[in-house]
């Protein structure tokens, strides 16, 4: 038995599949792929496919990963890619098989791309509302949580985040704290647009890596 | 995807109904075919993307490089207000354009609480409701499905129903349109020469007539146009299409999973069942083509599931040759393969430990009716004593949670049928206990689910009235009343929906008005208890001055003309007025199996009825 770390975009129409869909997704296009998983030996035998860290719903992934456990070990990991690729639906590609490096635990920052439309503002001076309220010396917005909504300063956390117009549009681009230890969701900051702008504009949201305490990309 | 899309995408449940992009899904260049098909199903995308129908046809019709076929389902409200507010047309999932400008919708009836919905669709794509208001060739509106059988309330709104099975009629029905396209000819025209093609109705084409009591006088065709209409079929099922792939949704669907047909037709006659009566003869494909059609499938999809489905699998002829040659090579691909339709008296030992094999599930049987008097009156054909050897078999193959489909309202029926619903849960639960092998340290489950009876066309009971709802209610509360335990879980259907499903089943071109003022008024789901609003109907049938007490209350003569009798599906009338007196005699009658009952079907020169008994 060894463990593999695909790596996969989930882009277009697979953003708008919650994880649970995800999750079943792929363990189709795995059986499709005839790749001999290893299973767990209980009652009911399953195979463990473990995702780095669970994309919300609408939210677009550059560099995506789960991690596999395989039965046969013959298998190289070119040979993996290229079957796992022929079985993949066009909006999931998977663009590598490597040995996992890191574990999906020490994950702390994401890093993501939020492509705001200005439905007919100027971009530049939008760019410059946006850099402003995110400077504010706090930033609170109802954030959801397992015992309900909470007010939640997201401004320490946005020491990391970019305001620029790019093509007519508006890019936020925000390194935030990502994993189990503290996750704040990209959502939240248009939450704080809306909230203190008064608007509430279509906004497409990428992540595009993920990163360890010390800013090592997730390998 | 397009932009418009992606931004209302956002602000709705389940957004991957809308997507489109599946595994398998079929995408062309719109500009090298000729003809653009929007397989339409009236209902939510986890319901449609489970209808065996659409996988077939779907796949059918993309095998042609001049068709691209697309799916379309019913959006959801959210989506529906979305959809509206944004200017947006209902669209196929695979181009994400408009159905508007297609050549050809294509409705599947599957059951008469979807009619609302297809206006509803119709709506949505901007295209005029009534056929008469269509005037050019495109889009063309057909229907196909079940329901076809008495197409007549929604007569106004469909160009040509499809009778029967639709693997050749509706690509006889597609080259045609094709080649009348090519030539520039009007919809008159083509519909006039559709109505030459075997299996296909076109509602316009006949006028009918009522005397002054309402009923039918006379269904009259126009001069040329075949004064009955005979529905199709496959006869040779080991050659009939079968698809190597199925779209694979992103989302959970109701049925996610390899399907693989092993008949149709069914050999029983249960005098209720619609089914059992329009899809005869029975027609079985032999053990390595199902076999070979279900690996296909699951390599393709990557579906760990197999479903084998027909009317009542374990009347197949070779069950138990089939379940060995599947699970030969689905253990090692840890597939499992479930029965979803089993009899009573066809459960097995030596079936239950093959089904267990893999993975367990519960068990479902549906005696239908609570005493042997009713049983035999529907033809059920099921004994008691069957039922218990069964219930004690899965008992001792470490069950302990058994579901029993019931009905309630059936003709003859009296309290006493109903408390017996109730009295057989109790023999069930007790067997339980005096079951030496019981599964240890467990109690019993048992459910009883009841719903009310509506008579349908093409059976014996389609002259019967249907219980008003007042007494169907009054039999609810009677059979929760006759449960003395806790161990039994009783559950009954909304009386509400049956009385909607029983005016529909039966109705006539009456009835197109009052769906049409239905629709204006906001009816839609009808099947979905969240939707449906049994008083919004009302006032559209008192809008209309239909009553549809008509419909669903009234004891209909034999000699009475029937809205479908100009439809032939081979059943004969003097048979289902036969299987009625014998009914009303507590009289069983033989499977086709055991001896043939003279009902018609043999006429379509195959299947069952010419098999050596």
């Amino acid at each position: 038995m060894r463990t593999v770390r695909i790596w996969f975009r989930k882009i277009g129409t697979t953003r708008f599949i919650s994880h649970l869909d995800l999750t079943r997704c792929m363990s189709r296009a795995i059986h499709r792929a005839k790749i001999p998983l290893w299973y767990t030996q209980g009652f009911n035998p399953r195979a463990l496919l473990t995702f780095a860290l669970p994309l919300s719903l609408g939210v677009a992934g550059e560099r995506e990963s789960v991690d596999i456990k395989l039965e046969d070990d013959n298998l190289s990991n070119e040979e993996l890619l290229e079957r796992l690729n022929a079985a993949m639906p066009d909006d999931l590609p998977v663009f590598a098989v490597t040995d996992p490096v890191m574990k999906p635990g020490k994950i702390a920052y994401g890093s993501f791309v939020m492509t705001v439309d200005p439905e007919g503002r100027d971009a530049e001076a939008l760019a410059q509302q946006l850099t402003e309220l995110f400077h504010r010396d706090s930033l609170v917005v109802p954030k959801h949580t397992k015992s309900g909504f909470i007010d939640f300063d997201i401004r320490p956390y946005l020491d990391r985040v970019e305001v620029c117009p790019v093509e007519g549009k508006v890019e936020i681009r925000a390194m935030l704290p990502a994993g189990s230890e503290m996750n704040v969701n990209p959502s939240l900051l248009l939450e704080a647009v809306q909230k203190e702008l008064g608007l509430d504009l279509y906004t497409q949201i990428r992540r595009t890596n993920l990163y360890d305490e010390q800013f090592h990309a997730f390998q | 995807m397009k932009p418009e899309l992606e931004k209302i995408l956002m602000k709705v449940q389940k957004p991957g109904r809308y997507t489109g992009g599946e595994w398998n899904s079929v995408v062309k260049d719109k500009h090298a075919v000729d003809v653009r098909v929007a397989f339409c199903f009236p209902d939510t995308y986890e319901v449609g993307m489970s209808h065996l129908g659409m996988k077939i046809l779907y796949s059918l019709f993309n095998e042609k490089d001049y068709i691209w076929c697309e799916r379309v389902f019913a959006p959801w409200v959210d989506m529906e207000e979305q959809m509206r507010r944004n200017g947006m047309e209902l669209f196929g999932l695979e181009s994400g354009d408009s159905i508007h400008d297609f050549d050809i919708l294509g409705f599947t009836l599957q059951y008469e609480l979807s009619y609302s919905n297809v206006l509803n669709m119709l709506d949505l794509a901007h295209i005029p409701l009534r056929s008469a208001d269509r005037k050019g060739l495109s889009p063309l509106v057909v229907a196909g499905g079940p329901c076809t059988c008495n197409p007549e309330p929604l007569a106004d709104f469909v160009d040509l129903f499809f009778l029967g099975e639709g693997e050749e009629v509706d690509l006889e029905v597609i080259d045609l349109y094709r080649a009348y396209k090519k030539e520039g000819r009007s919809k008159e025209e083509f519909l006039r020469a559709a109505a030459q093609i075997e299996g296909v109705y076109v509602p316009s084409l006949y006028t009918v007539t009522y005397n002054e009591d309402h009923t039918i006088a006379a269904v009259t065709p126009e001069p040329g146009v075949p004064a009955t209409v005979k529905k199709r079929l496959m006869l040779d099922m080991d050659r009939s299409y079968f698809p190597e792939k199925f779209v694979v949704p992103y989302i959970e669907i109701v049925h996610d999973r390899t399907v693989g047909e092993v008949f149709r037709g069914c050999i029983r006659g249960c005098r209720f069942c619609q089914a059992g009566f329009i899809y005869r003869p029975v027609r079985e494909k032999s053990v390595e083509v199902v076999d070979r059609q279900c690996h296909a499938l699951c390599d393709s999809t990557g579906y760990n599931e197999i479903s084998l489905s027909s009317l009542s699998t374990s009347d197949y002829t070779k069950i138990d040759e089939l379940l060995d040659q599947l699970l030969s090579w689905a253990r090692d691909e840890k597939t499992s393969v479930s029965l979803p339709s089993l009899r009573v008296d066809g459960f097995s030992n030596e079936l239950m430990t093959k089904i267990k094999s893999v993975r367990k599930s519960g068990l479902t049987f549906a005696p239908e009716a609570g005493t042997q008097r009713l049983r035999d009156v529907i033809n059920k054909n099921v004994q008691e004593d069957e039922l218990m050897k069964t219930v004690n078999m899965a008992f001792s193959g470490g069950w302990n949670t058994i579901k029993l489909y019931f009905m309630i309202g059936l003709p003859t029926e009296t309290m006493d049928d109903v408390a017996g619903i109730a009295e057989l849960g109790q023999k069930v639960v007790n067997a339980f206990y005096s079951n030496p092998n019981k599964p240890k340290g467990r109690g019993v489950s048992v459910t009883l689910s009841a719903s009310s009876f509506v008579p349908k066309p093409f059976t014996p009971f389609q002259w019967e009235p249907q219980d008003p709802i007042p007494l169907l209610h009054e039999k609810q509360r009677h059979l929760v009343q006759s449960v003395k335990t806790r161990k039994i879980t009783c559950n009954y259907h909304d009386a509400d929906t049956s009385f909607l499903e029983a005016v529909f089943a039966r109705g006539d071109r009456r009835l197109c008005a009052v769906l049409e003022e239905a629709h204006r008024m906001g009816c839609k789901f009808d099947g979905w208890n969240d939707y449906f609003s049994l008083p919004r109907w009302m006032e559209a049938f008192e809008a209309c001055g239909v009553d549809p007490a008509f419909y669903a209350n009234r004891r209909r003569s034999f000699d009475e003309v029937l809205p479908w009798d100009h439809l032939d599906y081979g059943i004969r009338k003097e048979f289902l007025i036969r299987e009625c007196q014998r009914a009303y005699a507590d009289t069983t009658t033989p499977n086709c199996r055991e001896a043939c009952s003279a009902c018609g079907a043999a006429c379509f020169k195959g299947g069952i009825c010419y098999e050596d008994r």
